[in-house]
């Protein structure tokens, strides 16, 4: 552990020194954009992949579970080395804001340009609000216990209803060969996908059938448990990663 | 440290002379990758035609033929319960418009029966200029993808003029280009200023150095004030109401939304097309020479039809070896076909109506190897498929046979 410093004798920095560490501020600021940008992008589109990836994956029971599930790993890491040794309640937001731009420069740069798909087939979820709402309750409570249990819980239930207004419209029926699919069933049909044949995609699969037609909310709260038991796992293994062992005067 | 100079100087004239050399594009997909016993016995196809090689963007070209389902499925190989008929493509250079199997429309997978016969139609439609290599193929469930003939098609046209307007059931017109992509850009730019917005609140003090040590001094509620926390409040209610307003005003402009369709479609074979019983044909035995690259096949012909017949044709794995002796033979190869006049026969006499006869075939060509499909004999599964096509010349008819053996090599 570093060393405590007295209340009595801190000595704020100033001068160069003041200067000196917002430099270092900076740097850190930026060097902690790019590795999560390119660390939290790789591991999402490895994990959650094809459901983030085509509008023809995201489904009522397994996009809703999965994305949050995997979505909530980067942030509570990063949340607890921020949180834990600098109170800066951020850390899920800035994870996640990192996400959406690598992801989003990769529709862009390889899944449109470099593969010609049109981006509105690879629009990227987003998962902000759930993001802002994990950062307040955990700067608000100062609990891991709460933020996990209410915190991962919200930010797997407002997944879906936020990200219903950018996709819900590629739910409208289209009648195409003598059979009814939605808009973004059509985009997978149309547009071809040589290593995507549709028997590969994993949707509308599963034992939710007995709950009337109502399989996403039950989807959304089963993702919603799963969330804060997996938000306070990722927190350990972030405060592993977070050790001041070395530090023994700043 | 001249040495190293000189060592990086020609590295980097090596590396400016080998960037100027022609490098020609990859453009195959894999179709002689998959083992041969999975490309000859699984989907055989025959008579598939393209419409054209040679069209603009926006203008319709469409693939037609047919397949056999082989009966002598490799048991290695997961049964054809989910296949999706796809076209090989880098990318969507083409879109795909319309697809019938036994001349019924289908946009999902489709249970495939061993042994059965269908035909196909994929209707496409030129979306971007260029040059391509294309191939319809089947995917199959947990098995991979079964080629079928390659062809290259020319897209002429300028990208700018692909249009795919399509309509909703609703009667709403949409373009399959641009739909939903600004509101998405809205949503993303609108949560994505919230984002900021709470990122810039707190990066715009000092950060890591300072608040460490503050904490570390003990100092925890000078880092969080107030202010802070009042936003902090204001966000937690906000934003999940706000969610749930929008979510509530996007599900009341979009009443009739249904979940992604999931299905498999059902489609059932055609009446028997290849073994339809009018003349069947038993393989006895087959042997591949490997130094001569031929196979030797000794099968069983019982013609029950009303005509004198003669063997034309050993096509499997897109690969058709003819028999130059049977003008007749009714297929035309195109100018990408790979064919070849490799096969002959012990008895090159006609077989005659309720004749049964055992006959020697030779299918002697380098097409073996340059297809890999002389891998047989080095598998797991080396039997051999494919179709043998039998010609009656006086009346005109064809009948084709499914064939598989196990395949004996012969080293010399």
């Amino acid at each position: 552990m570093s060393a405590q410093i007295p209340i009595s004798t801190f000595k704020p920095y100033r001068g160069e020194k003041s200067r000196l560490a917002r430099a270092y501020d900076y740097l850190i600021l930026v060097l902690a954009l790019f590795l999560f940008i390119g660390s939290f992008h790789l591991h999402f589109a490895l994990t959650v992949g094809d459901w983030d990836f085509w509008v023809d994956w995201k489904d009522r029971q397994w996009w809703p579970l999965v994305t949050p599930l995997i979505g909530i790993t980067f942030p509570a890491a990063v949340q607890a080395v921020l949180w834990d040794k600098f109170r800066l309640p951020l850390g899920a937001t800035l994870c996640v804001a990192a996400l959406l731009i690598g992801t989003w420069v990769t529709r862009v740069f390889a899944y449109h340009y470099w593969n010609y798909f049109p981006i509105n087939m690879v629009l990227p979820a987003t998962m902000i609000p759930g993001a802002l709402v994990l950062d307040t309750l955990l700067m608000l409570t100062n609990s891991l216990t709460i933020t996990s249990i209410f915190g991962g819980g919200a930010f797997a239930l407002l997944f879906y209803p936020t990200n219903w207004p950018i996709f819900g419209m590629f739910h409208q029926p289209v009648e195409v060969a003598n059979s009814q699919l939605t808009v973004a069933d059509l985009f997978g049909f149309q547009y071809i996908r040589t290593g995507m044949p549709e028997y590969l995609r994993i949707i509308e699969r599963g034992t939710l059938r007995t709950y009337g037609q109502y399989a996403t909310p039950l989807s959304a709260f089963c993702s919603a448990l799963l969330c804060s038991l997996m938000y306070p796992l990722w927190w350990h293994i972030g405060k592993w990663f977070a050790s001041t062992r070395y530090l023994s005067k700043i | 440290m001249k040495t190293h100079f000189k060592t990086w100087l020609l590295a980097l004239v090596a590396l400016s002379v080998l960037s100027g050399l022609p490098i020609s594009a990859a453009q195959a997909h894999g179709e002689k990758a998959l083992e041969p016993f999975i490309r000859m016995r699984t989907i055989q196809w025959y008579d598939v035609q393209w419409s054209t090689q040679t069209f603009k963007v926006n203008d319709e070209v469409s693939v037609s033929g047919k397949f056999h389902v082989a009966e002598d499925w490799p048991v290695s190989v997961p049964k054809p319960e989910a296949s999706f008929l796809n076209i090989s493509t880098p990318g969507p250079v083409l879109i795909r418009t319309e697809r019938y199997l036994n001349g019924k429309p289908w946009t999902n997978s489709v249970a495939l029966q061993p042994g059965g016969d269908y035909d196909f139609k994929v209707v496409m439609k030129g979306r971007l200029p260029g040059r391509y290599h294309i191939h319809p193929f089947f995917n199959l469930k947990d098995a991979g993808q079964v080629m079928g003939p390659g062809v290259w098609l020319e897209i002429g046209g300028n990208p700018g003029d692909f249009s795919n307007t399509i309509k909703t059931i609703n009667g709403e017109m949409i373009d399959m280009e641009s739909f939903g992509f600004a509101n998405g850009v809205f949503w993303h730019l609108f949560w994505g200023a919230l984002a900021a917005a709470w990122l810039l609140w707190w990066v715009r003090r000092p950060l890591f150095i300072s608040r460490y040590r503050m904490l570390d001094a003990g100092l925890e509620h000078e880092l969080i004030t107030p202010q802070d926390k009042w936003i902090a409040k204001v966000v937690l209610v906000s934003v999940p109401v706000l969610v749930l307003v929008l979510n509530a005003v996007t599900a009341n402009r979009y009443p009739d939304a249904i979940p992604l369709q999931a299905g498999l479609d059902q489609i059932l074979p055609l009446p028997a097309q290849v073994n339809a019983g009018t003349v069947n044909v038993d393989t006895l035995k087959a042997e591949y020479n490997i130094a001569q690259r031929a196979m030797v096949l000794q099968v069983k012909v019982d013609n029950r039809s009303q005509g004198a017949v003669r063997i034309g044709e050993f096509a499997s794995s897109n690969v058709h070896f003819l028999n130059a002796d049977v003008a007749n033979s009714g297929y035309n190869p195109g100018k990408d076909d790979v064919s070849n006049n490799g096969l002959s026969l012990d008895n090159a006499s006609p077989i005659e109506p309720g004749e049964q006869r055992t006959v020697t075939i030779e299918v002697r060509d380098a097409a073996w190897e340059s297809e890999r499909l002389d891998g047989l004999i080095r598998d797991a599964d080396s039997r051999l498929g494919g179709l043998l096509f039998l010609y009656d010349d006086m009346l005109g008819k064809r009948y084709i046979s499914s064939i598989s053996a196990a395949v004996i090599p012969k080293f010399n």
